[in-house]
């Protein structure tokens, strides 16, 4: 064990709080990653991953809901079997074609964390349906735009192409996030504020 | 899966931040180079690393088949062109070298994931990011490894409740939203558990950390990265 004698400087309460959601809402983007559906529109099968992007900016925040998304990332890349399929590691995040939308995960979180909330956390049930699906709608273009530029760069790609590979069969599916996120946020089935 | 396992091999022993700046290094270096001859010279230095962490390739490329069909796609969709001459071998083997050097940098990953244990990791980070950034994400990422199958077997608990109840015969946007709302509620109830935990055993942003030494093993590898780093440069 290393030694310290500075003196102890507690985590103020509501940061406790926070810090403890943010943990479990990135342990749970980790296990939406297992959880697929097949998709009636298009071959490609829906995660849930986008849902929990879209639900950390408006159940944790502006703040609080990129840092469960970096959380997640860090996660990642030091090992817990996190990204789709179970896969982990720096390399990931690094090299790995997908990594635009990885990386796009705490932009988009902040962005709709933003929409929703404006400066303050406010209680995010008050929010009307329009703001709410607009706020999403940024952030999968967001999520979209950084993806596509990754596949650019990583494998040269042209943009038609790129969009091809990467955005055609899974855009359609992103409509049922956001009218999924719209239905859990309306709803009192959350238990917490 | 491709997970910790403990070990004594010549990976197991480097200091996790050597390990970690190993891998950026790489893939700086594979980024500069993805030449045949760069990656060659590359396709060499990862199976060296594969063998100081006894890791078998094949089992590390299973670890990591969901992103081999789009790696084998590239080149082709690269390739293709609408109208003559339909398809461009130059750009289809650019698009493919660019797709093998993935390959090589998850597999060096691989080596980092098989070899440190989470609890190295966090000290990793914790002794890197400084100041309380560096405290949240490493207490995080311990949090993130003990939750993590905690709430994988939650939402296989819901999937397999729902089925029972022929609930899996629902519109998928029904489906979505029971399990994401069950896995919401199960995860929020356990933060607050946690919280009240944390709070409890007086969570502090300085705690003392557990030692890490760079030991003369770490030498050469960082001797290594160097060079990797520079030859991405120049």
């Amino acid at each position: 064990m290393a030694t310290s004698n500075d003196s102890v400087e507690l985590v103020g309460d509501e940061a406790v709080v926070n810090l403890a959601r943010a943990v479990l809402f990135a342990a749970l983007m980790g296990a939406f990653a297992f959880v697929s559906f097949p998709n009636p529109l298009s071959p490609a099968p829906i995660t849930l991953q986008v849902l929990g992007v879209f639900l950390a900016g408006i159940m944790l925040g502006p703040v609080w809901g990129p840092a469960a998304m970096l959380l997640y990332l860090v996660a990642g890349a030091v090992g817990a079997p996190v990204f789709a399929g179970g896969a982990s590691g720096l390399g990931v995040l690094l090299a790995e074609p997908t990594l635009g939308y990885l990386w796009s995960y705490p932009v988009a979180a902040a962005a709709v964390g933003l929409g929703v909330h404006g400066g303050s956390l406010g209680d995010y049930r008050d929010t009307s349906v329009p703001v709410l699906v607009a706020a999403m709608v940024v952030g999968t273009v967001i999520i979209y735009a950084l993806g596509i530029a990754g596949l650019m760069a990583v494998l040269g790609l042209g943009f038609v192409e790129a969009f091809t590979a990467g955005a055609a069969v899974f855009l359609p599916a992103e409509a049922f996030k956001i009218a999924a996120a719209v239905g859990i946020v309306r709803s009192d089935a959350i238990a917490a504020t | 899966m491709l997970t910790y396992t403990p070990g004594d091999s010549l990976a197991h022993r480097l200091d996790p931040r050597t390990k970690l700046l190993l891998q950026i290094t790489f893939v700086a270096a594979a980024v500069a180079h993805t030449t045949p001859r760069g990656l060659a010279i590359l396709t060499g230095l990862t199976a060296l690393f594969l063998a100081a962490g006894r890791v078998s390739p094949q089992s590390a490329l299973w670890e990591f088949r969901y992103a081999l069909p789009l790696l084998a796609a590239g080149p082709l969709v690269s390739g293709l062109t609408f109208g003559a001459p339909w398809f461009v071998v130059n750009e289809a083997v650019e698009t493919a070298l660019a797709s093998y050097r993935v390959v090589l940098a998850l597999l060096v990953s691989a080596v980092y994931v098989r070899t440190t244990s989470p609890r190295e990791s966090r000290t990793a980070i914790q002794r890197t990011v400084p100041g309380k950034p560096g405290q949240f994400l490493g207490m995080g990422v311990a949090l993130v490894f003990r939750f993590l199958p905690v709430l994988q077997s939650d939402l296989a608990r819901v999937r397999e409740a729902m089925a029972a109840r022929l609930g899996d015969e629902r519109p998928v946007i029904e489906r979505m939203q029971l399990v994401a709302t069950a896995g919401l509620n199960r995860a929020f109830r356990r933060a607050d558990t946690l919280a009240l935990a944390l709070q409890a055993r007086c969570l502090a942003w300085n705690p003392t950390l557990p030692e890490l030494r760079f030991s003369r093993l770490d030498a050469p590898a960082i001797v290594l990265s160097a060079v990797l780093a520079v030859s991405a440069v120049v």
